[in-house]
């Protein structure tokens, strides 16, 4: 079977190779050299690169690269199909989509494919591609298909409008876009799946020996706090959280690759990804042996609406309206280098810029130093203020650091508002007088941007504290028309609402304006850019876009005379970034990845300063401090003036080790060795990453600079260069390989 | 010969390259743990702290053999991994990279559900359903089979179904056998197997209502009762010391126990675990605990927890969560090694920075190098400044330093009591001797003023002069306050004065309350740390007046109500005013309390207590002559009076707990309506 694959592949590129001139005009001729599985193909449109074929009755596509004649089909067909496949799997992975239907109000879906459903289907055909009408008079639904081959990439649609949804009481809840793209069976192929979780993670495409009952599969953005309730399950002493949530994904891609025949693609959610999941399963979850990763958009879903105060008796229920966005994602197909990891993020740097995403911003190398300006504890019959950096101290502080040649910072300046770090919302530039008051902050602001120290007051943007704000009228509901709540063990404030979108709208760009007017050039803005939920207000129910419409307006404004340090945004946000904080550096250690890859620091590396999560808490340094020098992210500290000890009874007693005098030395060792590697660095973009053996890295640089950082704990030799035991070395190479 | 040796040296090195640059490359990949660490402050409670192990590596199987429903495992020096693969009928051995070494038992082995090696290799399986513990040579050859004793001291009726072995140097067993509530077995391997008797039996723990029944049930209604019967330790491990240490279900702060040679137990308390799955003995004087839900428990030498981490998958199948634990091992180089029955994996976890510092620091202050464990253990509070096991040691280290001051700090950072108490005590000695001269030259001063004016007072009467400026309105607000002193001095006049002179006053009643809520709270609050009851950083200002206030208002309410339908004299006001006027012993000696609070250790808090003691009892017999004289009962009638108050009291409380929990019910009620309307309508 294998031999005669080959065979057939060898006798593609000879074909092709040997000039078959005029492809376009008879598609049956090209159609001959495709191998028999997929004899029934007919082409369909063409690009410089590539061509496609269809087949009509499941609207399978199948693209053909022409220089080196590689073949990535969307979906399993009778030919191609191995292992055991039941009907429902059949239908399955043999259709271009998959609807998930919900019929009445409780949780019980069916499963509607172009196999095993009565179906219409009407074609229209275009130059580049064609649209596929499909309608199933069983349920009444029906949506239309486009597909266009645009140059390299392949963009599939369904237009909102053509959603059909006839029958009441039977409505779509799930729409799973080409779930066999690129899917490979078993150990068939070698190569992997890239999945977005951290900095990017891979799965190989190994036999998995059915080890994994379920694979990656995870809302982008987040999930929907509008729709979850967090439950109490498993906690330590059944009052402790001790699981932290997995990573969210904040950039709406995944991907394949087939290392051995050097095709791939890098598929980016283009449309209605603020309620998508992205899903990527190897073989063996679900008992289906293929290997797959596709992006499964949500329409509706099931939401518990208690019928009494307690919560204690509960129905199902359906969202009345399906949300309203067009779903289209587009597959940037790679060949040859390009297909691998370190391509797809080239291809997904170019891809941020295209689409103005990402503009390219200052990002000259700074230390990030946040510090915690105040928060409250209990104290008789209220709270008073426990001061832990006053402006006078971040002054001294950065009087220190100029000292000790660190020549340029980033600083966060945490609960500088009136009442502190939890005084939620904040709504102007009040700044509480026990840490010096407003004056005295501007002053230092002023002074400090002289001298290239940006401090920027830090603003939560989502959240208001329950115990201060009496009233909850700006407080979001859940779709069950409960107030949204965050509740915690913390020992002063365990309650915070979320504010609604439109009241974070109208507060951030109120404070943005007050920023503006006392002369302050930037801000850093949390909460809302980790967090994305659905509401209701009234009798409306809000989906996921307009929270994101409302924070991206918001934003926005705020941009316009500000600069805005994002933490972990979201990429709808990115195109008003001009920081990156809190890049995730590592996965979320799922047992069915195989490796982590530093996916999204590449594409981003060279475009917008990243900064990391803060170097405190991190119990191996030297290792965090290894993948700085390897991802090009700055370091990020959390700095107070006093000792830690003495937030024991606020919120903030998770800051555990903060203190100026014992991270002095840190602080300015990482300044100097990365300071150092980044100038040499700057203004380049990483064209390669390659995971050398003996747990060594080569990054490549635009500029010629390699870095190669060795992880183990002896030395390495790479390219003629030996790397000390845990440490990195830079090489400044031209082409021609002669050191500069 | 000498070629083999060195062939396999030579193998022996290339194998440990390998596997170090396996182990190497696999801690390159991402340092996230999916869970939280924590550690408990002095007051027991929860505190975050950095990653304690992180998840390094998840073996499923040795070459080719996966394992079903594993239930223990054991990790020798040389780092090679024994697993009691139970469902499969056999001990399987390998690496930790995930090669086999042997297979042993297959044949013999029905349900091993425990395993144990010794230093010589022997490998010992307990295995229940063939109700016998096999011992095994290193080959996987079985040299003895030790099944049940035929001692008549075991217990005739008894089966022996071992579920869990250790053996010590001198070769004894120590098993733990299922439904067998003795204690752990302990066999000798002399003549196949000799019955020594049962180690380290669990105490049954009675409960105030078994207690209760006990005093008052028949004997037959006893025999009746479902039997009070110790648990069986869950698990048991054995440290290098020969110290037997075990786990044991529902044994609240006696979960884990450290084990003499005679089965007394060395550890007073620590933190409790749910469901105990096992123990294992770390290099440090440390231990470790597995709960089956996935949470992994550290202590150290005290039974203190220091971290606690792990937790069960939530569905996402994370590296560093579990299913359900079935066991947990150490090696030598502080790795842990925990096995999921459910998934048949084992997960190999690796010690961070910090938690080797703290390893350090705690083995060197346990053995009593107190000075050498101070850098380390400054660092690791550089770490983690709120790690109050590390402040404790910290402070215990300058105490022994003598560096009181510095000890002291640390001791209240820590809320150590014992530690503080002996840091004050040092303090102030050192204060006391340094200012004895000057202690002893102010009191003769003090005295000599003293006289000189008495002197000056005889000739002009400079204080009566003050006195009468001083001089009360007969009745007013100063003199009724004043009263309350007489009152406390003469009970049955001052009553007599409340009863029929017209000294009941609502004025001076109240405010004599409000000193007494003003005491209270700053009592409850500002006192000495020794005496403090509540915790740093709370406070509960609002209950703790309102708690008052309802009191004393139920109490002259009830009273009332009882003394009119029982002929007493006294109104509403005047009750009020005598069980105020009661308070005076509290108002005036708890400053004292407060002020002693300060500078007494913990060896001298009898004092406080006694004052205390003292304080209620006077009260007490305040408050009962003030019922019976303003009411003019007699001793009977009091006695009777008050018996009825307490009563109508308790039947108080049931009534606002009754509607209250109506109202509630009725709240619910129309909030769910209203909630289903809103529902229904929007």
């Amino acid at each position: 079977m294998g031999k005669r694959r080959i065979l057939l592949l060898c006798l593609a590129a000879v074909l092709f190779l040997t000039g078959t001139a005029g492809l376009a005009e008879s598609p049956e001729t090209t159609g001959a050299a495709l191998p028999a599985e997929y004899a029934e193909y007919r082409l369909i449109a063409e690009s410089d690169r590539y061509e496609m074929y269809l087949y009509e009755p499941t609207i399978s596509l199948l693209l053909r690269n022409r220089e080196n004649g590689a073949l990535i089909a969307s979906t399993l067909n009778e030919h191609t199909a191995q292992g055991k496949l039941n009907k429902t799997w059949k239908g399955y992975t043999y259709s271009a989509f998959v609807l998930d239907v919900l019929t009445g109000s409780s949780k019980n879906y069916k499963q509607a494919d172009l196999i095993n459903n009565e179906h219409t289907l009407e074609y229209s055909y275009l130059e580049n591609g064609f649209d596929a009408a499909v309608f199933y008079p069983e349920f009444g639904l029906g949506l239309t298909l486009q597909v266009r081959l645009d140059g390299d990439e392949l963009l599939v649609t369904v237009p909102d409008s053509s959603i059909r949804e006839e029958t009441d009481g039977t409505c779509m809840a799930m729409v799973s876009l080409y779930p066999m793209f690129g899917a490979t069976y078993m150990d068939q192929r070698t190569g992997y799946m890239l999945v977005p979780d951290g900095n990017g993670a891979l799965i190989h495409l190994t036999d998995k020996e059915g080890r994994f009952p379920t694979g990656y599969s995870q809302l982008i953005y987040g999930s929907d706090n509008g729709f979850t309730e967090s439950s109490p399950a498993n906690y330590l002493w059944d009052r402790y959280e001790t699981v932290l949530k997995p990573h969210q994904i904040t950039a709406p891609v995944f991907g394949i690759a087939h290392t051995d025949e050097q095709t791939g693609y890098l598929a980016v959610v283009e449309q209605g990804e603020k309620r998508c999941s992205i899903e990527a399963h190897p073989n063996g979850v679900m008992r289906v042996s293929y290997n797959r990763c596709f992006a499964k958009f949500l329409l509706r879903d099931v939401y518990k609406q208690p019928l009494n105060q307690s919560g204690s008796t509960k129905m199902d229920m359906v969202e009345k309206d399906r949300t309203h966005h067009d779903l289209s994602v587009r597959y940037c197909l790679l060949t040859g280098e390009d297909a691998g990891y370190a391509g797809m993020a080239r291809r997904y740097r170019e891809y941020l810029q295209e689409y103005g995403i990402v503009t390219p911003q200052e990002d000259s190398y700074r230390t990030r130093i946040d510090f915690l300006a105040e928060d409250q504890e209990k104290f008789l019959v209220g709270t008073r203020a426990v001061v832990m950096t006053s402006v006078q101290d971040v002054k001294d502080i950065y009087a220190e650091l100029q000292e000790a040649g660190v020549s340029s910072v980033l600083s966060e300046y945490r609960g500088w508002q009136n009442g502190g770090m939890y005084a939620l919302p904040v709504t102007s530039f009040a700044v509480d007088g026990a840490i010096g008051g407003t004056g005295a902050l501007k002053e230092l602001i002023a002074e400090a941007a002289a001298q290239d120290y940006l401090l920027m007051p830090y603003v939560d943007a989502l959240r208001m504290n329950a115990a201060t704000n009496t009233f909850t009228y700006d407080a979001a509901k859940m779709v069950n028309k409960t107030t949204l709540k965050e509740k915690s063990s913390k020992q002063v404030y365990n309650l915070f609402y979320y504010l609604l979108p439109e009241k974070t709208n109208e507060k951030l760009t109120g404070l943005a304006e007050d920023l503006k007017r006392n002369g302050v050039g930037s801000m850093a803005v949390g909460g809302i850019t980790e967090n994305l939920f659905s509401y209701s207000l009234r009798d409306t129910y809000y989906t996921r876009n307009d929270g994101a419409y409302a924070y991206e307006q918001a934003l926005r404004n705020a941009s316009g005379g500000l600069k805005l340090a994002l933490e972990e945004p979201f990429q709808y946000q990115w195109p008003t970034m001009s920081a990156f904080l809190n890049m995730p550096l590592d996965g979320s250690e799922y047992m069915y990845t195989d490796e982590e890859v530093p996916f999204l620091t590449m594409a981003l590396k060279g475009l917008v300063p990243m900064y990391s999560d803060y170097v405190n808490f991190e119990a191996n340094k030297t290792e965090l401090f290894l993948t700085l020098a390897e991802t090009g992210v700055f370091p990020s500290f959390y700095i107070t003036k006093k000792n830690s000890s003495d937030l024991i009874y606020t919120n903030s007693n998770d800051l555990y080790s903060t203190e100026w005098d014992a991270y002095r030395e840190t602080v300015i060792r990482f300044d100097r060795e990365l300071r150092e590697l980044n100038a040499k660095t700057a203004g380049a973009v990483i064209e390669n990453h390659e995971k050398l053996e003996g747990g060594v890295r080569r990054v490549t640089y635009s500029n010629g600079v390699t870095v190669y950082v060795n992880y183990a704990d002896e030395d390495r030799t790479a390219d003629g260069e030996t790397i000390g035991a845990k440490s990195f070395r830079v090489s400044e190479r031209t082409a021609g390989g002669e050191a500069q | 010969m000498k070629r083999n040796a060195e062939t396999g040296k030579r193998l022996a090195a290339v194998l440990l390259a390998a596997l170090a640059l396996f182990l190497l490359l696999f801690s390159a990949a991402g340092a996230d743990t999916p869970y939280v660490t924590y550690t408990v402050n002095g007051y027991g409670d929860i505190q975050e702290t950095q990653t304690a192990y992180l998840a390094k590596q998840a073996i499923v199987k040795f070459g080719d053999q996966s394992f079903s429903n594993p239930d223990d495992l054991f990790v020798t020096d040389d780092g090679t991994i024994y697993v009691a693969d139970t469902k499969n009928h056999r001990i399987l051995a390998g690496t930790a990279d995930g090669t086999l070494k042997a297979e042993i038992g297959k044949g013999t082995l029905q349900t091993p559900k425990g395993v144990f090696v010794t230093k010589d290799g022997h490998v010992y399986a307990a295995d229940r359903d063939a109700e016998a513990v096999f011992e095994f040579s290193p080959d996987g050859t079985l040299l003895n089979t030790y099944g049940k004793p035929d001692n008549p001291l075991y217990g005739e009726g008894l089966s022996f179904m071992p579920i869990k072995v250790v053996v010590n140097d001198a070769g004894i067993l120590f098993v733990i056998c299922e439904s067998n509530t003795n204690g752990i077995v302990e066999i000798s391997p002399i003549d196949g197997g000799t019955f020594l008797g049962y180690f380290g039996t669990n105490y049954a723990s009675a409960d105030f209502r078994t207690i209760i029944y006990r005093a008052i049930l028949t004997e037959a209604q006893r025999a009746k009762m479902v039997s009070n019967i110790p648990a069986t330790p869950d698990n048991l491990a054995i440290d290098a010391r020969g110290l037997i240490y075990t786990v044991t279900r529902g044994d609240g702060l006696k979960t884990v126990k450290r084990l003499n040679i005679a089965g007394i137990n060395l550890i007073d308390s620590a933190e409790s675990v749910d469901i105990p799955a096992s123990i294992a003995a770390g290099n440090h004087n440390n231990i470790y605990v597995a709960d089956q839900k996935g949470f992994v428990y550290e202590y150290n030498n005290d039974g203190e927890l220091i971290f606690v981490y792990g937790g069960k998958d939530d569905g996402n199948n994370r590296i560093g969560l579990f299913t359900t634990v079935s066991a947990i091992d150490v090696d030598a180089q502080d790795r842990l090694y925990v096995l999921d029955s459910a998934s048949g994996m084992i997960q190999v976890f690796e010690p961070t920075e910090f938690t080797d510092l703290i390893h350090e620091a705690l083995y060197l202050y346990s053995i009593g190098r107190y000075t050498e464990s101070k850098e380390p253990l400054q660092q690791v509070l550089d770490m983690n400044s709120l790690f109050d096991v590390a402040n404790r040691a910290m402070g215990r280290a300058y105490f022994q330093e003598e560096n009181y001051e510095t000890a002291l700090k640390y001791a209240r950072l820590a809320k150590d009591r014992t530690g503080y108490s002996d840091a004050f005590w040092e303090i102030r000695n050192i204060w006391l001797k340094k200012y004895v001269t000057w202690i002893f030259v102010a009191a003769i001063a003090a005295f000599i003023l003293w006289k000189v004016w008495k002197a000056v007072d005889r000739k002009t009467r400079l204080s009566e002069k003050f006195r009468k400026g001083l001089k009360r309105k007969e009745g007013g607000l100063r003199d009724n306050m004043a009263y309350s002193f007489f009152y406390m001095r003469h009970p049955i006049d001052g009553s007599y004065g409340i009863a029929r002179e017209g000294r009941a006053s609502w004025g001076a009643s109240a405010v004599l309350l409000v000193i007494f809520i003003l005491e209270f709270l700053a009592d409850k609050y500002l006192c000495g740390f020794l005496q403090k009851t509540i915790q740093d950083g709370r406070y509960e200002i609002f209950s703790d007046i309102g708690m008052i206030l309802v009191a004393v208002a139920g109490l002259t309410l009830c009273n009332y109500l009882v003394c009119t339908i029982n002929d007493g004299e006294g109104r509403v006001k005047q009750i009020f005013t005598y069980f105020c006027y009661s308070l005076t012993p509290y108002i005036l000696l708890t400053p004292v309390c407060f002020l002693l609070s300060h500078v007494l250790t913990t060896n001298e808090q009898f004092l406080i207590t006694l004052i205390r003691l003292l304080i209620y009892g006077w009260s007490a017999v305040l408050i009962v002559l003030g019922i019976k004289e303003v009411n003019n009962y007699t001793a009977k009638e009091t006695a009777k009076v008050i018996f009825l108050t307490i009563f109508t009291v308790l039947i108080l409380a049931l009534i606002i707990f009754i509607i209250y929990v109506l109202w509630a019910q009725v709240f619910e009620f129309v909030s769910a309506l209203f909630g289903e309307a809103v529902y229904r309508v929007g």
